[in-house]
């Protein structure tokens, strides 16, 4: 007689969305005890200010990861972006909000540019964009002239922007409004991906391509639309980036999806596709800003945050391969 | 055009090979006319330089990708090897002899962990690519407390091991890398571990019903592959004397551009060092043309983005029609 | 039973090398369940292929509801109303029940997809079918037989007139069967026309109205299930003349020394206390239906799967086997079903495909002798007759039967004494079937001991010398070949064993 997994608030704990706010909740407290200075409401806006580009880029990755790709092109796309908007808003005098929108639809259209390259020409994920990561490094240095470009600063005329993210009152307490919006979009996306089609698809792509294709689905549109959004959010994610450096450096942002992309499968997207949530995501992005902020403050240099979110990547996915190798052992269904 | 493309000649040199070498002496023909003493010494010199690092690297990488898996932690392994090794000559004084040696054996130890994970933990290569990128950065700022490292000049002391670039005016170097290149070759095309690799890369479910040890010479490739990795740091060292911590990762796309190039399919099982070692060429020769030109580098780098991309879909489609 | 809903007249079909289809007829009823039946090969999946708009037939016609009728695609056919449940599944493993179900057709309100109306909707769908599933459930989380009810009610939930199920019972425990059973006798009363392709004579016997046997391609006869025997079914699956003679008399002394031992073997649900003995110089022949666990026992005793228990022996000797490594290093070899995908290499030559069990051979030094390798594929091509120019050529350009000579060869170079044959001539053409067959009798004449699996009658009867008989992971029955018939194998090979 064959017995279905009975659900038990064990079982509700291996499930790795609610390890993770463990995780943050654990990190936190144990800076929080070791070290007086990380109590210090600064450092909490300090983490939260850096953590803004991280989340949207964990928020849009997830997407291809999901299908069973990787975009690695979101790191100095970002960057690429950020240089592009601001270069305009410098030097060719557009308002702001132009460079922004400049921004989102570069990133739309590297976004795209990927999709086709993954899903049409069916190139491996990694290595069309680790390719258009190239381009972009590129594009981002020849497009602005090799100037390194600041934002308006939030002094200057069109510096509004930074109040989306920071808003100083009266006597000089900063509020970190951004981590309202992040929030918000965590909620709105993990929603697209549980209730609408498109995240749905994304799902079923990732987890099984061949039975996707015979149910009749347009396959190729949505695994293209995934690419997409991962663009769309590395051209959001350029704005509280732009907000946070000063002065954006071209040929920078190499090593910034690795955080992104970790911070996704800690948070329980996982690195073969099918299954994975937004929510994690989040959770898992703040839990390498915490190692980031934090190791400092505990006489750690910030490398070892490098190493030790290596460590819990690999970590992470040999749990998963763990539990699969497990599930085919003892003959279940999922083979 | 078939008739030529059928000669015996061709055949054996392979007909990818000859087209990437054409391409390779039109790009100098280009260079050479439009730039003004182009054809000098000095813009030679800048060529090999590059060589010589990159195209160990690739050499290594070529192992990796020839059994359908991808390595891109090279360029900041690269870079680790010869911060640590070079932080032990300088600050602990071991002597240079020792330093090559343990330059050599990050490489190594690096190789072992990444092909561990993928042989034996069945992690995918990126992710274990990806860990490994960030452990080199981390590992390496934190062994030399985030201080770049030179290594000694060749007029200092230890400094002799900058002859495996240059001896006098003698471009050691250039004798060096295509003896490696041609050891690399022997390994693949006549020894256990390159026929193993190979077939694996083509039907690794094939090869282990045939009774093969697919986990172990699966390994084998990533530990080759840090070997030589660890041979490009020394080389890389030689040349620039300067290394950074949190550096590299350009050297990633290149290496794997010069190797995918070249005609090594990135499905696994087709891989060829000759086409990796004129790959090489292509790309160093691209970016010194580039900096010669006054361009910025950064059109190399889009122009090297843009070859992998017709280069991986010349293999995807080439793919589909051998099916 | 009501009017026709369809006839299938005069179909032809061939394939390069196999005359797939030869004139076949089959018609249904609306309210009928009518069975098709036949061995492996006998063309039912091929039919139905030419139905469902999968295959494209070569002649003959086809009239669905009174209309001459031709489908292209799987859904063009769905649209008119057949709809057909494979035996492979294709559902998504991370998506819920409710949410495969409905793939693709989702209830929306809004850009919300309703998933709360989809799990009412399969509630009710499986309410009417009596199938008690968690619609809410991840697909991966149920057993292969639950998904494959999802299956079924997929297929169902879809308007529709005629449905075709492929073998639907092979993952299904008895009361899932039971179950199976009453929502196809709902459906009957429904009036739709259901085709019930399956092996098992028990169940034809029980739920069907009709039967039809196909045979080699063609048709054979329709019986009115309650009016007929097994025995008159089986008749007509195996009626054939054999043009080969049965091998009369195994040339094995019966003193022979036991080569191969395998005791109690346990490899999940297709190999389930599995115990044979394979003598030296013989060729036992492994035969029952598709899905029957010999290629699983031959996977698990060549430590190609992994074995929950069990014991092996060689010679006697107790030996252990956890990897194909093991058993290449005890003298075993394993040419597979699918000799494209497991057996050759394909991208590369012939060569180095023939020396891949056993390089360490061709080593000197550190460097592989190629003259040496080059010789010893020359012997085997030789010696087997392949057809090839040169030893340096890519496997990918040799014919099916060539390849597998490539991989006996390999086995050869190898010098393995036993040897595992699993369906050895499957699409491979007469003249090299020949080949094949002088070749293995001339390795059990030189002492080597082979166990071949195979689904060809003629071919088991022909060549073995003891025939092992399996049937949904168990073995049930050992026969000698003076004692063995096509009915008694057949008989053997469809039993359920309760």
């Amino acid at each position: 007689m064959e017995k279905t997994k009975k659900k038990s608030v064990l079982s509700l704990f291996s499930n790795q969305k609610y390890i993770v706010i463990l995780v943050v909740i654990l990190l936190s407290a144990i800076f929080m005890i070791a070290s007086a200075d990380f109590r210090k409401y600064t450092t909490f806006v300090t983490l939260l200010d850096m953590s803004y580009y991280y989340v949207l880029m964990g928020i849009g990755v997830a997407f291809p990861l999901i299908t069973g790709g990787v975009d690695l092109s979101i790191g100095t796309g970002m960057v690429c972006y950020a240089l592009v908007g601001g270069y305009l808003v410098r030097n060719a005098g557009v308002p702001v909000i132009v460079g922004i929108l400049v921004a989102l639809l570069f990133g739309i259209g590297i976004g795209a540019l990927n999709g086709v390259l993954v899903a049409v020409m069916d190139l491996p994920a990694f290595l069309a964009t680790l390719c258009t990561c190239m381009i972009t490094r590129g594009l981002g240095s020849l497009l602005t002239f090799k100037s390194t470009v600041p934002w308006p600063t939030d002094k200057q005329p069109g510096g509004w922007f930074h109040s989306i993210f920071k808003i100083t009152t009266g006597n000089n307490t900063k509020i970190p409004l951004g981590f309202l919006w992040v929030i918000i979009l965590m909620v709105i996306m993990a929603f697209v991906l549980k209730h609408t089609k498109f995240g749905r698809y994304v799902i079923a792509i990732g987890s099984n391509k061949e039975a996707t294709i015979l149910s009749g689905i347009n396959v190729k549109f949505f695994h293209i639309m995934a690419y997409v959004v991962c663009g769309l959010f590395a051209g959001l994610a350029a704005i509280p980036y732009a907000s946070a450096i000063p002065t954006i450096q071209p040929g920078t942002g190499a090593g910034v999806e690795l955080d992104a992309i970790g911070g996704a499968i800690v948070g329980g997207v996982s690195a073969t596709g099918g299954s994975g949530s937004i929510e994690g995501t989040f959770f898992g992005v703040y839990v390498i800003c915490l190692l980031k902020v934090g190791l400092p403050f505990i006489g750690l240099q910030a490398n070892w945050q490098q190493v030790i979110t290596g460590a819990i990547l690999i970590g992470a996915v040999m749990i998963d391969i763990v539990k699969k190798r497990r599930a085919i052992a003892t003959g279940q269904a999922a083979a | 055009m078939e008739k030529f493309k059928n000669s015996a000649f061709v055949k054996k040199v392979g007909f990818n090979r000859i087209v990437l070498a054409g391409v390779l002496i039109l790009m100098y023909v280009i260079f050479s006319v439009a730039i003004k003493g182009f054809l000098g010494s000095s813009h030679l010199m800048g060529t090999l330089n590059y060589v010589y690092f990159l195209g160990f690297l690739s050499l290594g990488v070529t192992f990796v990708i020839a059994t359908g898996g991808i390595d891109f932690s090279i360029g900041p392994v690269m870079f680790c090897c010869a911060l640590i090794s070079g932080y032990c000559f300088g600050t602990y004084h071991v002597p240079m002899a020792v330093a090559v040696i343990l330059c050599i054996l990050v490489g190594l130890l690096f190789g072992m962990f990444n092909g561990y994970l993928v042989a034996y933990w069945d992690v995918p290569p990126f992710i274990v690519s990806m860990a490994s990128m960030n452990i080199a950065k981390g590992a390496a700022s934190i062994f030399t407390k985030t201080q770049s490292i030179s290594w000694p000049r060749a007029e200092e002391a230890g400094g002799w091991f900058r002859s495996i670039v240059k001896v006098g005016d003698f471009p050691m170097g250039l004798i060096l890398f295509l003896v490696g290149a041609a050891i690399c070759a022997v390994i693949l095309n006549n020894t256990r571990i390159g026929r193993y690799i190979l077939c694996l890369g083509s039907n690794k479910e094939a090869v282990r019903l045939s009774g093969v040890n697919v986990r172990k010479w699966l390994m084998l490739a990533y530990v080759i592959c840090g070997i030589l990795v660890g041979i490009a740091a020394l080389f890389f060292v030689a040349t620039y004397t300067t290394v950074q911590p949190n550096y590299g990762d350009q050297y990633n796309n290149e290496a794997i551009a010069g190797c995918v190039m070249g005609g090594t399919s990135m499905a696994g099982g087709l891989a060829s060092i000759g086409g990796t070692v004129i790959g090489v060429f292509i790309i160093a020769l691209l970016q010194e043309g580039i900096l010669a030109l006054g361009l910025a580098k950064d059109v190399q780098l889009i122009i090297t983005g843009v070859i992998v991309i017709v280069a991986v879909y010349a293999d995807v489609l080439a793919r589909r029609r051998r099916k | 039973m009501g009017e026709e809903i369809l006839r299938m007249e005069e179909i032809d079909k061939s394939f390069p090398g196999v005359h797939a289809l030869d004139h076949v007829h089959f018609n249904l009823n609306r309210g009928e369940v009518h069975a098709l039946m036949g061995e492996n090969g006998a063309g039912k999946s091929t039919l139905m292929k030419v139905l469902t708009g999968i295959y494209s037939k070569d002649s003959g016609k086809i009239i669905y509801e009174g209309k001459e009728a031709e489908f292209h695609n799987t859904r063009e056919a769905q649209e008119a109303g057949i709809v057909i449940v494979h035996q492979e599944l294709n559902m998504v493993g991370d998506l819920t029940v409710a949410q495969n179900i409905f793939i693709g057709r989702e209830f929306m309100s809004g850009i919300k997809i309703n998933d709360r109306k989809m799990v009412e909707e399969s509630k009710k769908l499986f309410d009417r079918l009596h199938i008690e599933i968690n619609p809410t459930e991840k697909m991966s989380n149920l057993t292969v037989g639950k998904q494959q009810m999802c299956e079924i009610a997929k297929a169902i939930s879809h308007e529709c007139k005629v449905i075709i199920f492929d073998e639907p019972s092979a993952a299904l425990t008895e009361k899932e069967i039971d179950d199976l059973f009453t929502i196809i006798r709902d459906l009957r009363e429904q009036n739709m026309g259901i085709i019930y392709i399956s092996h098992r004579m028990d169940e034809i016997k029980v739920i069907t109205d009709r039967v039809t046997v196909m045979r080699d391609g063609t048709y054979v006869g329709t019986l009115i299930t309650k009016d007929c025997t097994k025995d008159d079914i089986v008749k007509m699956m195996v009626g054939r003349v054999i043009y080969e003679q049965p091998k009369e008399k195994s040339l094995v002394p019966d003193d022979a020394p036991v080569v191969l031992k395998v005791d109690h073997l346990n490899a999940g649900k297709m190999v389930q206390d599995v115990s044979f003995e394979l003598h030296k110089g013989e060729i036992l022949g492994f035969s029952g239906l598709m899905g029957a666990g010999r290629t699983e026992t031959a996977r698990a005793v060549f430590g190609a799967d992994p074995k929950q228990s069990g014991d092996i022996y060689i010679n006697g000797k107790k030996v252990e086997i956890n990897s194909p490594e093991d058993a290449v290093h005890h003298g075993i070899g394993y040419l597979s079903e699918d000799r494209k995908r497991y057996g050759v290499v394909v991208q590369k030559s012939i060569t180095e495909n023939s020396t891949l069990a056993c390089l360490d051979d061709y080593i000197s030094g550190i460097f592989i002798n190629k003259a040496k390798e080059k010789e010893a594929a020359e012997t085997y091509i030789k010696e087997l007759d392949t057809k090839t120019p040169s030893a340096d050529q890519l496997v990918v350009n040799l014919s099916g039967g060539n390849q597998q000579k490539i991989v006996i060869a390999k086995w050869l170079v190898k010098n393995c004494d036993i040897l595992i044959f699993d369906e050895p001539t499957r699409g491979i053409d007469v003249g090299a079937k020949n080949e094949i067959y002088k070749l293995m009798n001339r390795l059990a004449s030189e002492g080597k001991s082979i166990i071949m699996i195979s689904s060809e009658m003629q071919e088991i009867l022909r060549m073995s010398d003891r025939i092992v008989i399996m049937c949904e992971g168990k073995k049930t029955g050992e026969l000698k070949i003076e004692e063995a018939t096509q009915e008694k194998i057949m008989d053997k090979a469809t039993r359920d064993i309760k």
